[in-house]
């Protein structure tokens, strides 16, 4: 069904770049990260992830990119070689007029002068990692700032004249419902228009959770997770950020375009160790991800990165999808937007059924013509997402 | 199931070992190692075994006897074993020793009689510091009914807190077994262990039988292996047993040819011929275990003895739980299990169940608590198979109205309270030996467990022994970890069924969610319906997850309802940040959080963890 023509028309628009570096490891956080970020690592890091983008680029995949997304690790840690590596992209591919370019940032780590060179790099868009606007919980969390320098990291973005998202983490163990109260209303004074929203998810393995199983630190109670989540919808709607998604929050016209594209079934490259990125099957088949003649039933190809400093060399995990598990895998990401999903896209993935019952419980809402997450759904989120996609 | 001691084949096997001509009979000696758990019995017979060179210093590890698993890794003996040894004496004879190891598990003491019918005389193995316990005076008991001669050992004397000289005294006064004689050993060094083989030479008769008679040979013990068939342990009383002799099982009728006869060294070791007195193997090639039944004799199939030998008591389950498959599809591999199992084990009893809460499983019958773990654990270990057990219970009598007695293995079986005239339950002796600082513990125990005190003795300065009359189903809810931690692990227990007694017992409902669930009901005396149904609704709203609902659970006798407590519905439960577009894994997580569901009981709409059906004995009063 895909023809040459169709494919080109539909390159990848978006493109997620990881910086595995980091000063240190949040006590929560189990994604790939180096606390090496001496220079000969970091060079090394931007030839690499610019050879990786020449190596797409010989492929075909250069699609006008609409949105870009550097994630981490930390990429405010090294701003200048984020210059450089956006430098290189945009040279590989073309980077669309008014395109999202986005920086993740941690506010130990941002000053004027990392902002002035991203900012000549084109950046547009800084996510910056405050969490909480609360001292002790940034001590639980581990975080190398206080709140102090999160407000001013803040507003240091909006003075260079940069779009500014602020994430926050409730459910933290030790958080009041009254310090999510003041960090919410904290996140609306520095001007924000976008603001993301996380109830802390303890991961086995990292020092948090080690702490909470030997019994030292209490673990956070998951009603009280669940008030907090419905405080941030309704304080951060008075203030005029509505949610777009379940974790996010914007004033309209603020959205993150490279966030909805997760979520709309659209491609997207990737670049950097442990980074992931899909492509239609026959971009994928061009790509060479996957042989011509394997898997005929193929629809949907994602793969990630190795988690190394030498990713380029080792194999990519690659996942392929039928066409079924794609309409499945669709209606499930449809319905973390609060624009749901169509109709005929759930008939289509046969799920008619289970978003019957799903809507019997409360969890969906039919209304002309979409399904789409109701206020219960947005917090038993996973009840939703596992009951649409393990059918 | 091959029998796993068949891979400790001794790796220089004088040839004589195979051809060797009949010992004659007063250079025979049969002797068995009893003892309370833990006293080290089986490190005695290893050192048994180094001592006699039975086995290659480096084919030796630690209870060789044991060949299971779970024997070894929970120190326990479950299955008898005969091993013969040659033993050079001071008298400059060889002898011929067959050793009979036995179960040291109150739970097994039908094993342990079933094999001292095949000794005349008995080491008992006292610990040097533990002293004399429930299940030493016990097992001297069936020594001296069985009119063996018993010589006492005192073992673990490398221990710090050895007191053999004390211990003497205790088994003198406790047991009145003359000690001045006893031996003194260390299974740890080995030391004293000569002395404890020439006592056997000396002290226990050789056996005596008619070579010239008619073949007798009693069957002590029996497994299956996958490819001879039923092996049978015998004990050769009168005349010979031979290669390709044709033979009959008195108590079946079973006519059949010998195909194999042999020894177990401890490896099975083939031999012509096995004469009086001598303790060996037999394999005839039947794959029925039902047709060679323990405690039957074997004699010719022509002009064969008259009279059988006196048979055995038979093993009778006492506790009975409900075994059923996580998976649904794995029914007909428990099935398979269970009737393998059973060929080793003739004292395991099934009869298929259905539940509604939990689908179809089996009714199981235990020889005890031990015997229901470890059959519980080589069904998951050895069949790979998910099971879950429901409370054990006990088997009740019910008697209608018209005086039909009803047998109730599982609390479903229960007849209707109105057409009840009474219900009675099986009552034991139970003996509990205790140093007299803990009696007021023991006596508090008991009687909130339905003891009635019958009498207690001062053994000695150190040791009281209490009677107590007690319902089985007290027993085996928590008595004996109560009693250990109550006495900081000095009471040693031991008990004798002693018959069915009327009581007031009713049937106690769980209700999830406003359904019974049977897999949860339970029989309980009245007096303590109304504790255990709180207990037990406060324990399961513990272990039940929360649910998309709110669970309210129940407990109620009839229609009346004596406890209540909700599961809360779950408000909350999302996924955190999504890393850089990284739905692969978020996919996956939602597969790994559906499977957890799968392991859980689908009971109604209600998803319960398998804890929940064995909460029920976790109830701490």
């Amino acid at each position: 069904m895909s023809s040459a023509a169709d494919t080109s028309a539909r390159l990848p628009a978006h493109l997620y770049v990881h910086v595995p570096f980091c000063r240190s490891k949040c006590s929560y956080c189990d994604f790939f990260s180096l606390s090496d970020a001496a220079e000969a690592a970091t060079s090394r890091w931007v030839a690499e992830v610019l050879a990786e983008a020449r190596w797409w680029g010989a492929r075909g995949m250069r699609g006008a990119l609409e949105t870009v997304y550097v994630g981490g690790g930390t990429p405010s840690l090294v701003a200048e070689k984020v210059a450089a590596v956006l430098a290189g992209v945009s040279a590989e591919f073309a980077i669309a007029p008014g395109a999202e370019v986005t920086v993740e940032a941690n506010p130990d780590s941002l000053d004027a002068k990392s902002l002035a060179s991203l900012r000549a790099a084109g950046v547009t868009r800084v996510s910056v990692g405050v969490q909480s606007f609360d001292d002790t919980v940034l001590g639980m969390l581990g975080r190398r700032h206080d709140s102090r320098r999160a407000a001013q990291a803040c507003a240091d973005v909006r003075e260079a004249g940069l779009a500014l998202s602020v994430d926050l983490i409730c459910g933290v163990p030790g958080q009041s419902l009254t310090s999510w109260a003041e960090t919410i209303a904290t996140a609306v004074a520095t001007g924000a228009r976008h603001v993301s929203v996380y109830p802390l998810a303890l991961e086995e393995g990292t020092p948090l959770a080690v702490a909470v199983d030997g019994g030292i630190v209490e673990p956070p109670d998951p009603d009280t997770a669940a008030d907090m989540m419905v405080l941030a919808e309704e304080s951060l709607a008075r203030a005029g950020l509505a949610r777009y998604e379940v974790a996010n929050y914007a004033v309209p016209g603020a959205e993150s375009r490279h966030n909805l594209a997760y979520w709309s079934g659209v491609p997207y490259l990737a670049l950097g160790p442990a980074a992931h990125g899909m492509l239609d099957v026959a971009q994928a088949r061009v790509a060479g991800l996957i042989g011509n003649d394997d898997y005929p039933d193929a629809a949907r190809v994602r793969w990630s990165n190795a988690a190394d400093l030498e990713w380029r060399t080792l194999p990519r995990e690659v996942e392929v999808l039928t066409r079924e598990e794609v309409a499945r895998e669709d209606v499930m990401l449809g319905l973390r937007l609060v624009h749901g999903v169509a109709e005929e896209d759930v008939r289509a993935a046969e799920l008619e059924e289970v978003m019957a019952e799903l809507g019997a419980e409360g969890l969906v809402v039919r209304a002309s013509g979409r399904w789409r997450t109701t206020a219960r759904g947005w917090l038993l989120g996973n009840e939703v997402f596992e009951r649409v996609w393990c059918g | 199931m091959a029998e796993g001691a068949a891979a400790f084949v001794p790796s220089a096997m004088p040839a004589c070992y195979t051809t060797r001509l009949m010992t004659q009979p007063a250079y025979i000696r049969n002797f068995s190692i009893i003892a309370h758990i833990d006293h080290g019995k089986s490190t005695l017979a290893d050192r048994v075994l180094q001592l006699t060179h039975t086995v290659d210093e480096r084919d030796m590890m630690d209870q060789v006897l044991d060949s299971m698993d779970i024997e070894r890794e929970r120190g326990i003996t479950i299955k008898a074993q005969a091993v013969r040894v040659w033993y050079d004496a001071e008298d400059g004879h060889q002898y011929q020793l067959n050793l009979i190891d036995t179960p040291g598990h109150v739970d097994f003491t039908y094993e342990v009689s079933r094999s001292l019918q095949a000794c005349e005389g008995v080491l008992l193995v006292v610990d040097a510091a533990q002293g004399v316990e429930a299940q030493t005076v016990a097992n001297a008991l069936m020594a001296m009914n069985a009119n063996l001669e018993i010589i006492p050992l005192i073992n673990k004397i490398d221990l710090p807190a050895a007191e053999p000289e004390r211990v003497r005294h205790e088994i003198e006064e406790a047991l009145a077994i003359p000690a001045d004689e006893a031996v003194l050993t260390s299974g740890k060094t080995g030391e004293g262990v000569r002395e404890a083989l020439e006592a056997v030479v000396r002290r226990v008769p050789a056996p005596v039988g008619d070579p010239e008679a008619p073949l007798k040979a009693l069957i002590f013990d029996s497994y299956f292996d996958a490819y001879r068939g039923v092996v049978a342990l015998v004990r050769i009383i009168d005349g010979t047993l031979a290669k390709n002799l044709k033979v009959k099982m008195m108590a079946t009728g079973v006519v059949t040819d010998v195909e194999e006869v042999g020894v177990r060294r401890p490896a099975n070791t083939p031999v012509d011929e096995l004469g009086v007195g001598e303790v060996g193997y037999l394999i005839t090639g039947l794959k029925d275990p039902a047709l060679v039944r323990v405690g039957d004799t074997v004699t010719l199939a022509k002009h064969g003895a008259v009279d059988p030998l006196p048979g055995y008591r038979e093993a009778k389950p006492m506790v009975f739980t409900g075994l059923f498959p996580i998976d649904g599809d794995q029914y007909p591999d428990l099935r398979d299990a269970l009737d393998k199992l059973k060929l080793n084990d003739p004292a395991l009893l099934y009869e298929p169940e259905s539940s509604h809460a939990l689908g179809f499983g089996f009714r199981v019958g235990f020889l005890g608590l031990l015997h229901m773990e470890v059959v519980k654990e080589r069904l998951e270990r050895e069949f790979d198979l998910d099971l879950l057990a429901t409370a054990p219970s006990v088997e009740y009598h019910a008697y209608r109205t018209n005086g039909e007695l009803v047998e109730v293995h599982s609390p479903q079986d229960m007849p209707d309270p109105g057409g009840i005239e009474r219900v009675e339950e099986p009552y034991l002796r139970a003996t509990v030996l205790v140093p007299p600082d803990f009696v007021g513990a023991v006596m508090e125990l008991s009687e909130s467990r339905r003891g009635v005190f019958k009498d207690m003795q001062y053994l000695s300065a150190t040791t009281v022994e209490m009677h107590y009359e007690i319902p089985l189903s007290e027993l085996i809810m928590d008595y004996f970890d109560q009693l250990k931690s109550r006495t900081k692990g000095y009471a040693s227990l031991d008990y004798e069924y002693i018959g069915y007694r009327p009581s007031s017992l009713v049937k106690l409902d769980i209700l999830l969610a406003g359904k019974p669930v049977d897999a949860l009901s339970f029989i309980v005396h009245k007096d303590k319906a109304y504790q255990r149904g709180r207990v037990l609704t406060e324990k399961l709203r513990e272990i039940i997850p929360r649910q998309m609902f709110d669970v309210p659970i129940q407990a109620a006798i009839g229609g009346k309802i004596l406890a209540r407590e909700t599961v809360k519905a779950k408000r909350k439960d999302v996924l955190a940040k999504c890393y850089g577009g990284d739905i692969t894994r978020k996919r996956k997580l939602l597969e790994k959080q559906k499977a957890g569901k799968k392991r859980m009981k689908n009971v109604g709409n209600v998803e319960v963890p398998q804890d929940a059906f064995m909460a029920i004995l976790k109830v701490d009063e």
